[in-house]
Protein backbone atom coordinates (compact mmCIF):
# COMPACT_ATOMS: atom_id res chain seq x y z
CA UNK A 1 0.00 0.00 0.00
CA UNK A 2 1.58 3.47 -1.59
CA UNK A 3 1.32 6.03 1.73
CA UNK A 4 0.98 8.80 -0.76
CA UNK A 5 -2.58 7.64 -2.36
CA UNK A 6 -3.39 7.24 1.73
CA UNK A 7 -2.33 10.44 2.43
CA UNK A 8 -4.41 11.93 -0.82
CA UNK A 9 -7.50 10.08 0.12
CA UNK A 10 -6.84 11.24 3.20
CA UNK A 11 -6.74 15.09 2.74
CA UNK A 12 -10.23 14.75 0.33
CA UNK A 13 -11.95 13.12 3.73
CA UNK A 14 -10.69 15.60 5.47
CA UNK A 15 -12.16 18.85 3.08
CA UNK A 16 -14.91 17.14 2.88
CA UNK A 17 -15.68 16.96 6.69
CA UNK A 18 -14.65 20.62 7.01
CA UNK A 19 -17.53 21.47 4.31
CA UNK A 20 -19.59 19.06 6.94
CA UNK A 21 -18.91 20.98 9.76
CA UNK A 22 -19.03 24.27 8.41
CA UNK A 23 -22.90 22.99 7.72
CA UNK A 24 -23.76 22.48 10.86
CA UNK A 25 -21.90 25.60 12.81
CA UNK A 26 -24.82 27.35 10.22
CA UNK A 27 -21.38 29.57 9.47
CA UNK A 28 -21.97 28.28 5.40
CA UNK A 29 -25.63 29.50 5.01
CA UNK A 30 -24.74 32.47 7.03
CA UNK A 31 -21.87 33.66 4.48
CA UNK A 32 -24.26 32.37 1.62
CA UNK A 33 -27.17 34.32 3.11
CA UNK A 34 -24.55 37.62 2.87
CA UNK A 35 -24.17 36.86 -0.51
CA UNK A 36 -27.47 36.37 -1.97
CA UNK A 37 -28.36 39.59 0.24
CA UNK A 38 -25.38 41.44 -1.46
CA UNK A 39 -26.50 40.28 -5.12
CA UNK A 40 -30.16 41.36 -4.74
CA UNK A 41 -29.07 44.71 -3.69
CA UNK A 42 -26.72 44.70 -6.61
CA UNK A 43 -29.65 43.42 -9.01
CA UNK A 44 -31.37 46.47 -7.78
CA UNK A 45 -28.67 48.61 -8.93
CA UNK A 46 -29.11 51.54 -11.39
CA UNK A 47 -26.86 53.88 -12.98
CA UNK A 48 -28.09 57.63 -14.63
CA UNK A 49 -25.04 59.74 -15.71
CA UNK A 50 -24.93 62.45 -17.74
CA UNK A 51 -23.77 61.73 -21.12
CA UNK A 52 -20.52 61.01 -22.37
CA UNK A 53 -17.49 63.75 -23.13
CA UNK A 54 -14.42 64.27 -22.15
CA UNK A 55 -13.09 62.44 -18.61
CA UNK A 56 -11.44 65.35 -16.47
CA UNK A 57 -8.81 65.08 -14.44
CA UNK A 58 -10.24 66.39 -11.29
CA UNK A 59 -13.57 64.33 -11.56
CA UNK A 60 -12.09 60.95 -11.73
CA UNK A 61 -10.72 60.58 -8.04
CA UNK A 62 -12.63 58.80 -4.76
CA UNK A 63 -16.24 60.09 -4.91
CA UNK A 64 -16.46 63.41 -4.35
CA UNK A 65 -19.57 65.45 -3.18
CA UNK A 66 -20.91 68.40 -5.21
CA UNK A 67 -19.04 71.69 -4.86
CA UNK A 68 -16.36 70.68 -3.40
CA UNK A 69 -13.91 70.11 -6.24
CA UNK A 70 -13.76 74.07 -7.53
CA UNK A 71 -11.17 73.23 -10.29
CA UNK A 72 -13.64 71.18 -11.74
CA UNK A 73 -16.47 73.59 -10.85
CA UNK A 74 -14.48 76.64 -12.28
CA UNK A 75 -13.91 74.49 -15.57
CA UNK A 76 -17.59 73.43 -16.38
CA UNK A 77 -17.39 69.51 -15.36
CA UNK A 78 -20.01 68.76 -13.33
CA UNK A 79 -18.94 66.99 -10.26
CA UNK A 80 -21.78 65.16 -9.25
CA UNK A 81 -24.00 65.10 -11.99
CA UNK A 82 -25.26 61.29 -12.15
CA UNK A 83 -27.23 58.86 -9.84
CA UNK A 84 -26.69 55.60 -8.63
CA UNK A 85 -28.83 53.51 -6.80
CA UNK A 86 -28.85 49.88 -5.14
CA UNK A 87 -31.24 47.66 -3.40
CA UNK A 88 -34.00 48.89 -5.62
CA UNK A 89 -33.86 52.48 -4.76
CA UNK A 90 -33.16 51.89 -0.76
CA UNK A 91 -29.91 53.78 -1.32
CA UNK A 92 -29.19 56.29 -3.43
CA UNK A 93 -25.39 57.96 -4.07
CA UNK A 94 -24.72 61.02 -6.49
CA UNK A 95 -21.63 60.23 -8.64
CA UNK A 96 -19.57 62.49 -10.58
CA UNK A 97 -18.24 59.93 -13.12
CA UNK A 98 -19.68 58.33 -16.37
CA UNK A 99 -21.57 55.06 -15.69
CA UNK A 100 -18.46 52.82 -16.37
CA UNK A 101 -16.63 54.59 -13.84
CA UNK A 102 -19.32 54.70 -11.62
CA UNK A 103 -19.52 50.70 -11.70
CA UNK A 104 -15.76 50.23 -11.22
CA UNK A 105 -15.93 52.23 -8.59
CA UNK A 106 -18.83 50.56 -6.79
CA UNK A 107 -16.84 46.90 -7.36
CA UNK A 108 -13.89 48.27 -6.43
CA UNK A 109 -15.58 49.64 -2.89
CA UNK A 110 -17.18 45.97 -2.73
CA UNK A 111 -14.26 44.19 -3.90
CA UNK A 112 -11.96 45.86 -1.38
CA UNK A 113 -13.89 44.97 1.24
CA UNK A 114 -14.66 41.32 0.43
CA UNK A 115 -10.67 41.13 -0.53
CA UNK A 116 -8.90 43.00 1.89
CA UNK A 117 -8.96 43.91 4.92
CA UNK A 118 -12.60 43.47 6.24
CA UNK A 119 -12.93 39.90 3.88
CA UNK A 120 -9.98 38.33 5.71
CA UNK A 121 -10.33 39.52 8.89
CA UNK A 122 -13.84 38.01 9.25
CA UNK A 123 -13.01 34.77 7.31
CA UNK A 124 -10.61 34.74 9.78
CA UNK A 125 -12.39 35.46 12.70
CA UNK A 126 -15.34 33.15 11.57
CA UNK A 127 -13.02 30.07 10.35
CA UNK A 128 -10.37 30.36 13.06
CA UNK A 129 -12.15 27.83 15.79
CA UNK A 130 -12.52 25.44 13.23
CA UNK A 131 -9.08 23.57 13.90
CA UNK A 132 -8.42 23.71 17.78
CA UNK A 133 -11.84 22.34 17.86
CA UNK A 134 -10.18 19.61 15.47
CA UNK A 135 -7.45 19.45 17.70
CA UNK A 136 -8.76 18.70 21.17
CA UNK A 137 -7.40 15.40 22.40
CA UNK A 138 -10.48 13.76 22.97
CA UNK A 139 -11.98 14.89 19.66
CA UNK A 140 -8.83 13.48 17.52
CA UNK A 141 -7.51 10.69 19.58
CA UNK A 142 -9.44 8.22 17.70
CA UNK A 143 -8.12 9.79 14.21
CA UNK A 144 -4.77 9.97 14.68
CA UNK A 145 -4.87 6.22 16.02
CA UNK A 146 -5.71 5.97 11.97
CA UNK A 147 -2.96 4.98 9.49
CA UNK A 148 -3.30 8.53 7.87
CA UNK A 149 -0.29 10.43 8.62
CA UNK A 150 -0.78 13.30 10.76
CA UNK A 151 0.26 16.02 8.63
CA UNK A 152 -1.72 14.89 5.63
CA UNK A 153 -4.98 15.42 8.76
CA UNK A 154 -3.33 18.40 9.34
CA UNK A 155 -2.82 19.77 5.70
CA UNK A 156 -6.40 18.35 4.84
CA UNK A 157 -8.26 20.52 7.59
CA UNK A 158 -6.11 23.61 6.35
CA UNK A 159 -6.98 23.29 2.89
CA UNK A 160 -10.82 22.31 3.58
CA UNK A 161 -10.89 25.96 5.37
CA UNK A 162 -9.05 27.32 2.60
CA UNK A 163 -10.79 25.83 -0.26
CA UNK A 164 -14.00 26.38 1.94
CA UNK A 165 -13.54 30.69 1.97
CA UNK A 166 -12.35 29.95 -1.65
CA UNK A 167 -16.00 28.60 -2.60
CA UNK A 168 -17.45 31.35 -0.86
CA UNK A 169 -15.40 34.00 -2.00
CA UNK A 170 -16.47 32.68 -5.62
CA UNK A 171 -19.94 32.68 -5.16
CA UNK A 172 -19.74 36.37 -3.70
CA UNK A 173 -17.96 37.73 -6.69
CA UNK A 174 -20.14 35.79 -9.53
CA UNK A 175 -23.24 36.68 -7.65
CA UNK A 176 -22.64 40.29 -7.75
CA UNK A 177 -20.66 40.64 -10.62
CA UNK A 178 -23.83 38.81 -12.62
CA UNK A 179 -26.33 40.87 -10.99
CA UNK A 180 -24.14 44.43 -11.76
CA UNK A 181 -23.96 43.05 -15.25
CA UNK A 182 -27.45 42.52 -15.42
CA UNK A 183 -28.62 45.56 -14.24
CA UNK A 184 -26.06 48.05 -15.88
CA UNK A 185 -24.55 46.23 -18.59
CA UNK A 186 -21.30 46.41 -17.56
CA UNK A 187 -19.10 43.66 -17.40
CA UNK A 188 -15.62 44.20 -16.11
CA UNK A 189 -13.30 41.18 -15.84
CA UNK A 190 -11.35 42.93 -13.43
CA UNK A 191 -13.43 42.52 -10.43
CA UNK A 192 -12.55 38.66 -10.34
CA UNK A 193 -9.47 39.52 -9.31
CA UNK A 194 -11.08 39.82 -5.62
CA UNK A 195 -10.82 36.16 -5.50
CA UNK A 196 -7.30 35.29 -5.54
CA UNK A 197 -6.67 38.07 -3.85
CA UNK A 198 -8.42 37.08 -0.84
CA UNK A 199 -7.67 33.31 -1.03
CA UNK A 200 -4.18 34.05 -1.12
CA UNK A 201 -4.28 36.50 1.44
CA UNK A 202 -6.43 34.08 3.80
CA UNK A 203 -4.33 31.19 3.14
CA UNK A 204 -1.44 33.10 4.67
CA UNK A 205 -2.64 34.22 7.59
CA UNK A 206 -4.76 31.11 7.97
CA UNK A 207 -1.41 29.19 8.27
CA UNK A 208 -0.50 31.32 11.15
CA UNK A 209 -3.43 30.20 12.43
CA UNK A 210 -2.81 26.98 12.22
CA UNK A 211 0.12 27.38 13.95
CA UNK A 212 -1.06 28.99 16.92
CA UNK A 213 -4.11 26.15 16.98
CA UNK A 214 -1.44 23.36 17.03
CA UNK A 215 0.70 25.03 19.79
CA UNK A 216 -2.01 25.91 22.00
CA UNK A 217 -5.14 24.03 21.04
CA UNK A 218 -7.28 26.96 21.87
CA UNK A 219 -9.77 29.02 20.10
CA UNK A 220 -9.41 31.87 21.37
CA UNK A 221 -5.90 32.50 21.01
CA UNK A 222 -5.93 31.27 17.29
CA UNK A 223 -8.06 33.73 16.43
CA UNK A 224 -6.99 37.12 18.20
CA UNK A 225 -3.82 36.30 17.87
CA UNK A 226 -4.16 35.90 14.11
CA UNK A 227 -5.66 39.19 14.50
CA UNK A 228 -2.74 40.93 16.06
CA UNK A 229 -0.61 38.95 13.82
CA UNK A 230 -2.36 40.92 11.12
CA UNK A 231 -2.06 44.25 12.77
CA UNK A 232 1.57 43.54 13.40
CA UNK A 233 2.37 42.44 9.64
CA UNK A 234 0.39 45.54 8.15
CA UNK A 235 1.77 47.60 10.35
CA UNK A 236 5.20 46.36 9.70
CA UNK A 237 4.65 46.50 5.77
CA UNK A 238 3.55 50.29 6.42
CA UNK A 239 6.43 51.52 8.53
CA UNK A 240 8.71 50.12 5.79
CA UNK A 241 7.02 51.72 2.59
CA UNK A 242 7.43 54.38 5.16
CA UNK A 243 10.74 54.67 5.55
CA UNK A 244 11.90 53.76 2.40
CA UNK A 245 9.18 55.80 0.34
CA UNK A 246 9.36 59.01 2.28
CA UNK A 247 12.95 58.96 3.26
CA UNK A 248 12.14 59.76 6.76
CA UNK A 249 15.48 60.92 8.67
CA UNK A 250 16.89 60.11 11.65
CA UNK A 251 16.19 56.53 11.83
CA UNK A 252 18.79 54.47 13.42
CA UNK A 253 20.74 52.15 10.95
CA UNK A 254 19.95 49.03 13.49
CA UNK A 255 16.12 50.15 13.52
CA UNK A 256 15.98 50.52 9.56
CA UNK A 257 18.21 46.70 9.43
CA UNK A 258 15.46 45.71 11.53
CA UNK A 259 12.29 46.99 9.41
CA UNK A 260 13.83 46.11 6.47
CA UNK A 261 14.49 42.27 7.90
CA UNK A 262 10.85 42.19 9.79
CA UNK A 263 9.40 43.53 5.73
CA UNK A 264 10.71 40.86 4.02
CA UNK A 265 10.32 38.26 6.87
CA UNK A 266 6.38 38.22 7.36
CA UNK A 267 3.52 38.51 5.01
CA UNK A 268 2.98 41.77 3.12
CA UNK A 269 -1.19 43.00 3.65
CA UNK A 270 -0.42 46.45 2.47
CA UNK A 271 1.06 45.21 -0.84
CA UNK A 272 -1.39 42.64 -1.39
CA UNK A 273 -3.58 45.44 -1.22
CA UNK A 274 -1.38 47.51 -3.69
CA UNK A 275 -1.04 44.20 -6.16
CA UNK A 276 -4.96 44.23 -6.23
CA UNK A 277 -5.55 47.61 -6.86
CA UNK A 278 -3.02 47.73 -9.38
CA UNK A 279 -4.81 44.94 -11.20
CA UNK A 280 -7.90 46.22 -10.94
CA UNK A 281 -6.71 49.45 -12.65
CA UNK A 282 -7.96 51.57 -9.33
CA UNK A 283 -5.79 54.11 -9.25
CA UNK A 284 -8.09 56.58 -11.47
CA UNK A 285 -10.84 55.87 -9.07
CA UNK A 286 -9.68 55.66 -5.29
CA UNK A 287 -6.67 57.35 -3.95
CA UNK A 288 -3.49 55.59 -3.30
CA UNK A 289 -2.14 54.89 -0.20
CA UNK A 290 0.40 57.89 -0.13
CA UNK A 291 3.79 55.05 0.81
CA UNK A 292 3.05 52.42 -1.41
CA UNK A 293 2.98 54.95 -4.17
CA UNK A 294 6.40 56.77 -3.33
CA UNK A 295 7.89 53.10 -2.71
CA UNK A 296 6.79 52.21 -6.28
CA UNK A 297 8.05 55.73 -7.56
CA UNK A 298 11.44 54.94 -6.64
CA UNK A 299 11.35 51.42 -8.18
CA UNK A 300 11.21 50.23 -4.88
CA UNK A 301 8.35 47.57 -4.92
CA UNK A 302 8.64 44.04 -5.78
CA UNK A 303 5.49 43.00 -6.43
CA UNK A 304 6.12 39.17 -7.40
CA UNK A 305 8.38 39.20 -4.17
CA UNK A 306 6.44 40.64 -2.11
CA UNK A 307 3.62 37.22 -3.25
CA UNK A 308 6.27 34.96 -2.84
CA UNK A 309 8.18 36.11 -0.09
CA UNK A 310 4.59 35.80 1.49
CA UNK A 311 3.94 32.76 0.75
CA UNK A 312 7.24 31.59 1.60
CA UNK A 313 6.22 32.70 5.25
CA UNK A 314 3.06 30.62 4.82
CA UNK A 315 4.65 27.59 3.82
CA UNK A 316 7.47 27.70 6.34
CA UNK A 317 4.83 28.52 9.30
CA UNK A 318 2.47 25.75 8.50
CA UNK A 319 5.49 23.41 8.16
CA UNK A 320 6.33 24.49 11.93
CA UNK A 321 2.80 23.39 12.32
CA UNK A 322 3.00 19.95 11.13
CA UNK A 323 6.12 19.18 12.95
CA UNK A 324 4.65 20.64 16.11
CA UNK A 325 1.78 18.37 15.36
CA UNK A 326 3.57 15.68 14.75
CA UNK A 327 5.99 15.13 17.76
CA UNK A 328 2.69 16.23 19.92
CA UNK A 329 2.36 13.91 22.51
CA UNK A 330 -1.99 12.30 22.60
CA UNK B 1 3.19 -13.55 14.11
CA UNK B 2 2.79 -15.08 17.77
CA UNK B 3 2.73 -11.71 19.48
CA UNK B 4 0.68 -8.85 18.19
CA UNK B 5 2.72 -6.40 20.34
CA UNK B 6 5.59 -6.21 22.28
CA UNK B 7 7.11 -3.90 24.78
CA UNK B 8 10.58 -3.67 25.69
CA UNK B 9 12.06 -1.80 28.27
CA UNK B 10 9.79 0.78 27.51
CA UNK B 11 9.84 4.41 29.27
CA UNK B 12 7.70 7.09 28.74
CA UNK B 13 8.01 10.10 30.82
CA UNK B 14 5.47 13.33 29.99
CA UNK B 15 7.61 16.79 29.78
CA UNK B 16 6.27 19.52 32.35
CA UNK B 17 7.78 22.99 32.75
CA UNK B 18 8.63 25.57 30.22
CA UNK B 19 9.69 23.71 26.71
CA UNK B 20 9.45 20.42 28.72
CA UNK B 21 12.46 21.22 30.64
CA UNK B 22 11.23 20.46 33.74
CA UNK B 23 11.23 17.12 35.67
CA UNK B 24 8.93 15.28 33.76
CA UNK B 25 6.37 12.85 34.94
CA UNK B 26 6.98 9.37 34.98
CA UNK B 27 4.29 6.79 33.32
CA UNK B 28 5.73 3.78 32.00
CA UNK B 29 9.09 2.67 34.28
CA UNK B 30 10.44 0.29 32.14
CA UNK B 31 7.61 -1.78 30.97
CA UNK B 32 8.49 -5.19 29.38
CA UNK B 33 5.62 -6.82 28.31
CA UNK B 34 4.12 -9.47 25.39
CA UNK B 35 0.54 -9.74 24.26
CA UNK B 36 -0.35 -13.10 22.71
CA UNK B 37 -1.48 -13.00 19.28
CA UNK B 38 -5.28 -14.44 19.45
CA UNK B 39 -7.45 -14.04 22.20
CA UNK B 40 -8.30 -11.33 25.09
CA UNK B 41 -5.46 -10.01 27.07
CA UNK B 42 -6.36 -7.85 29.63
CA UNK B 43 -4.40 -5.01 31.32
CA UNK B 44 -5.82 -4.33 34.45
CA UNK B 45 -4.46 -1.53 37.06
CA UNK B 46 -5.72 1.10 39.39
CA UNK B 47 -6.71 4.96 38.22
CA UNK B 48 -3.04 6.67 36.89
CA UNK B 49 -1.28 3.01 36.56
CA UNK B 50 -0.17 4.18 33.32
CA UNK B 51 -2.65 1.74 31.20
CA UNK B 52 -3.90 4.34 29.06
CA UNK B 53 -0.43 6.15 28.10
CA UNK B 54 0.43 2.10 26.94
CA UNK B 55 -2.50 1.82 24.89
CA UNK B 56 -1.57 5.32 22.96
CA UNK B 57 2.54 4.22 22.63
CA UNK B 58 0.80 1.36 21.07
CA UNK B 59 -1.35 3.21 18.85
CA UNK B 60 1.14 5.99 18.17
CA UNK B 61 -0.67 8.71 19.78
CA UNK B 62 2.80 9.43 21.86
CA UNK B 63 6.19 8.57 21.80
CA UNK B 64 7.93 6.73 24.06
CA UNK B 65 11.01 8.46 25.98
CA UNK B 66 13.18 4.89 25.73
CA UNK B 67 12.76 1.40 24.61
CA UNK B 68 11.10 -0.61 21.89
CA UNK B 69 7.87 -1.41 20.57
CA UNK B 70 6.46 -3.35 17.84
CA UNK B 71 2.67 -3.83 16.53
CA UNK B 72 1.46 -6.82 14.17
CA UNK B 73 5.41 -7.59 13.84
CA UNK B 74 6.15 -4.37 12.62
CA UNK B 75 7.95 -1.15 14.33
CA UNK B 76 6.04 1.80 15.37
CA UNK B 77 7.25 3.69 12.34
CA UNK B 78 5.18 1.53 10.14
CA UNK B 79 2.11 3.46 10.42
CA UNK B 80 0.10 1.08 7.96
CA UNK B 81 -0.45 -1.50 10.64
CA UNK B 82 -2.65 0.95 12.24
CA UNK B 83 -5.09 0.16 10.06
CA UNK B 84 -5.00 -3.33 11.16
CA UNK B 85 -6.28 -2.20 14.58
CA UNK B 86 -9.45 -1.14 16.26
CA UNK B 87 -9.41 1.36 19.03
CA UNK B 88 -12.10 2.41 21.18
CA UNK B 89 -11.73 4.80 23.82
CA UNK B 90 -13.98 5.26 27.00
CA UNK B 91 -14.66 9.00 26.39
CA UNK B 92 -14.44 9.69 22.95
CA UNK B 93 -15.89 12.87 21.47
CA UNK B 94 -16.70 12.32 17.94
CA UNK B 95 -17.86 15.31 15.48
CA UNK B 96 -21.59 16.60 16.77
CA UNK B 97 -22.34 17.32 13.28
CA UNK B 98 -22.00 13.94 11.68
CA UNK B 99 -24.77 11.08 11.98
CA UNK B 100 -23.95 7.80 12.91
CA UNK B 101 -23.67 6.55 9.36
CA UNK B 102 -21.37 10.09 8.38
CA UNK B 103 -19.15 8.76 11.21
CA UNK B 104 -18.69 5.04 10.50
CA UNK B 105 -17.95 6.11 6.49
CA UNK B 106 -15.29 9.24 7.63
CA UNK B 107 -13.41 6.91 9.99
CA UNK B 108 -13.65 3.92 7.32
CA UNK B 109 -12.52 6.09 4.95
CA UNK B 110 -9.44 7.19 7.10
CA UNK B 111 -8.87 3.19 7.82
CA UNK B 112 -8.21 3.36 4.02
CA UNK B 113 -11.42 1.60 2.88
CA UNK B 114 -12.54 2.05 -0.48
CA UNK B 115 -15.75 4.19 -0.61
CA UNK B 116 -18.33 1.45 -2.55
CA UNK B 117 -17.07 -1.46 0.21
CA UNK B 118 -18.11 1.46 2.86
CA UNK B 119 -21.90 1.20 2.37
CA UNK B 120 -22.91 -2.01 3.11
CA UNK B 121 -20.05 -2.03 5.78
CA UNK B 122 -21.87 0.57 7.79
CA UNK B 123 -25.34 -0.79 7.22
CA UNK B 124 -24.14 -3.88 8.73
CA UNK B 125 -22.25 -2.88 11.68
CA UNK B 126 -25.37 -0.26 12.89
CA UNK B 127 -27.57 -3.11 12.99
CA UNK B 128 -24.78 -5.06 15.10
CA UNK B 129 -24.20 -2.09 17.41
CA UNK B 130 -28.50 -2.02 17.35
CA UNK B 131 -28.22 1.39 15.86
CA UNK B 132 -29.49 0.90 12.48
CA UNK B 133 -32.85 2.80 13.11
CA UNK B 134 -30.72 6.18 14.37
CA UNK B 135 -28.04 6.15 11.01
CA UNK B 136 -29.52 9.32 9.86
CA UNK B 137 -29.94 10.99 13.42
CA UNK B 138 -26.80 13.52 14.53
CA UNK B 139 -24.42 12.07 16.87
CA UNK B 140 -25.58 15.72 19.08
CA UNK B 141 -28.52 13.76 20.21
CA UNK B 142 -27.39 10.53 20.95
CA UNK B 143 -27.08 9.30 24.64
CA UNK B 144 -23.49 8.41 26.24
CA UNK B 145 -24.12 4.97 25.70
CA UNK B 146 -25.09 4.88 22.06
CA UNK B 147 -22.00 7.01 21.55
CA UNK B 148 -20.26 4.04 23.03
CA UNK B 149 -22.02 2.18 20.86
CA UNK B 150 -20.93 4.20 18.02
CA UNK B 151 -17.61 3.73 19.01
CA UNK B 152 -17.24 0.64 19.07
CA UNK B 153 -18.89 0.11 15.53
CA UNK B 154 -16.28 2.66 14.30
CA UNK B 155 -13.25 0.33 15.89
CA UNK B 156 -15.03 -2.64 14.10
CA UNK B 157 -14.96 -1.34 10.74
CA UNK B 158 -11.70 -1.94 9.50
CA UNK B 159 -12.50 -5.84 10.15
CA UNK B 160 -9.19 -5.10 12.63
CA UNK B 161 -6.36 -8.20 14.02
CA UNK B 162 -6.32 -6.16 16.93
CA UNK B 163 -9.51 -4.73 18.59
CA UNK B 164 -8.23 -1.90 21.47
CA UNK B 165 -10.85 -1.27 23.73
CA UNK B 166 -10.39 1.18 26.99
CA UNK B 167 -12.54 1.31 29.72
CA UNK B 168 -14.95 0.13 26.81
CA UNK B 169 -18.03 -0.64 29.31
CA UNK B 170 -18.48 3.20 31.09
CA UNK B 171 -21.51 4.78 30.13
CA UNK B 172 -22.86 1.36 28.55
CA UNK B 173 -26.20 -0.01 29.36
CA UNK B 174 -26.46 -3.66 30.52
CA UNK B 175 -27.67 -4.61 27.20
CA UNK B 176 -24.63 -2.36 25.80
CA UNK B 177 -22.43 -4.53 28.43
CA UNK B 178 -23.80 -7.99 27.12
CA UNK B 179 -23.39 -7.09 23.23
CA UNK B 180 -19.81 -5.87 23.98
CA UNK B 181 -18.81 -9.19 25.65
CA UNK B 182 -20.69 -11.52 22.70
CA UNK B 183 -18.38 -9.32 20.23
CA UNK B 184 -15.36 -9.69 22.06
CA UNK B 185 -15.89 -13.83 22.49
CA UNK B 186 -17.12 -13.74 18.78
CA UNK B 187 -13.36 -12.03 17.50
CA UNK B 188 -11.71 -14.31 20.01
CA UNK B 189 -12.86 -17.33 18.08
CA UNK B 190 -12.07 -15.67 15.31
CA UNK B 191 -8.67 -15.95 16.12
CA UNK B 192 -8.40 -11.92 16.40
CA UNK B 193 -6.74 -10.41 19.71
CA UNK B 194 -8.48 -7.69 21.66
CA UNK B 195 -6.69 -5.91 24.09
CA UNK B 196 -8.89 -4.70 26.86
CA UNK B 197 -7.71 -2.28 29.19
CA UNK B 198 -9.89 -2.14 32.54
CA UNK B 199 -9.92 -1.47 36.27
CA UNK B 200 -13.29 -3.54 36.54
CA UNK B 201 -11.82 -7.00 38.08
CA UNK B 202 -14.92 -8.80 36.80
CA UNK B 203 -15.08 -8.26 33.23
CA UNK B 204 -11.06 -8.97 32.82
CA UNK B 205 -11.93 -11.78 34.79
CA UNK B 206 -14.97 -12.95 32.52
CA UNK B 207 -13.28 -12.06 29.04
CA UNK B 208 -9.76 -12.46 29.11
CA UNK B 209 -7.73 -15.32 28.56
CA UNK B 210 -4.45 -13.92 30.08
CA UNK B 211 -3.32 -9.97 31.76
CA UNK B 212 -1.16 -8.61 32.60
CA UNK B 213 -1.21 -6.17 36.06
CA UNK B 214 0.19 -2.04 36.07
CA UNK B 215 1.10 -0.38 38.73
CA UNK B 216 2.61 2.84 38.99
CA UNK B 217 4.14 2.45 35.65
CA UNK B 218 5.17 -0.86 36.16
CA UNK B 219 4.47 -4.63 35.32
CA UNK B 220 3.44 -6.67 38.42
CA UNK B 221 1.89 -9.47 37.03
CA UNK B 222 1.58 -11.28 33.49
CA UNK B 223 0.89 -14.57 33.00
CA UNK B 224 -2.74 -16.59 32.05
CA UNK B 225 -5.49 -15.68 34.00
CA UNK B 226 -6.14 -19.23 35.16
CA UNK B 227 -2.53 -19.13 36.96
CA UNK B 228 -3.54 -15.60 39.01
CA UNK B 229 -6.55 -17.24 40.12
CA UNK B 230 -5.14 -20.33 40.75
CA UNK B 231 -2.34 -18.13 43.15
CA UNK B 232 -5.64 -17.17 45.75
CA UNK B 233 -7.41 -19.13 47.64
CA UNK B 234 -9.67 -22.08 45.88
CA UNK B 235 -12.63 -22.62 45.85
CA UNK B 236 -14.81 -19.52 45.23
CA UNK B 237 -12.12 -16.55 45.62
CA UNK B 238 -12.04 -13.91 43.39
CA UNK B 239 -10.04 -12.42 41.25
CA UNK B 240 -9.37 -9.49 43.72
CA UNK B 241 -7.87 -11.60 46.61
CA UNK B 242 -5.12 -12.78 43.99
CA UNK B 243 -4.16 -8.64 43.30
CA UNK B 244 -4.65 -7.24 46.69
CA UNK B 245 -1.08 -8.42 47.52
CA UNK B 246 0.19 -7.18 44.38
CA UNK B 247 -0.82 -3.61 44.71
CA UNK B 248 -0.52 -3.42 48.40
CA UNK B 249 3.22 -4.41 47.74
CA UNK B 250 3.57 -1.16 44.89
CA UNK B 251 1.73 0.95 47.51
CA UNK B 252 -1.41 1.64 46.01
CA UNK B 253 -4.60 2.39 47.67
Amino acid sequence: MNSLPIAIRTVRWMVRDTFRQSLSSKLFWVMLGMTAFCTIFCLGMTVETPGERERHPAEIRDYTRPGLDPKAVEEGIPVAGGRMSIGFGLFVFEVPKFKADAVKFFQLRLAGILADTAGVLMALLWTGAFLPTFLEPQAVTVLLAKPAARWSLLIGKYLGVVLFVTLHATLFVAGTWTAIGISTGIWDATYWYAVPLLVINFAIFYAFSAFLAVWTRSAIVAVFGTLLFWVMCWGMNFAHHHMVGLQVPGIAQSSSFLIEAGYWALPKPLDMSGIFFDAMQASTHIDPIQELEAVKEKGKFYPEMSVLTSLVFAAGILGIAVYEFRKTDY
Amino acid sequence: MTHAAVFDQVVKTYPTGLLGMGAGVPALRGVTLSIPAGGVFGLLGPNRAGKTTLVKLLLSLCAPTSGTISRLGAPLSDRRTLGRIGYMHENHAFPRYLSAAELLTFYGGLSGLRTDSLSTKVDQLLTRVGLADRRSEPIARFSKGMVQRLGLAQALINDPELLILDEPTEGLDLAGRQLLRQIVRELKAAKKTVLLVSHVLPEVEELCDSLAVLVAGKIVYTGPMATLIGTAEPSGKRLEVALKPLYEKEGVA
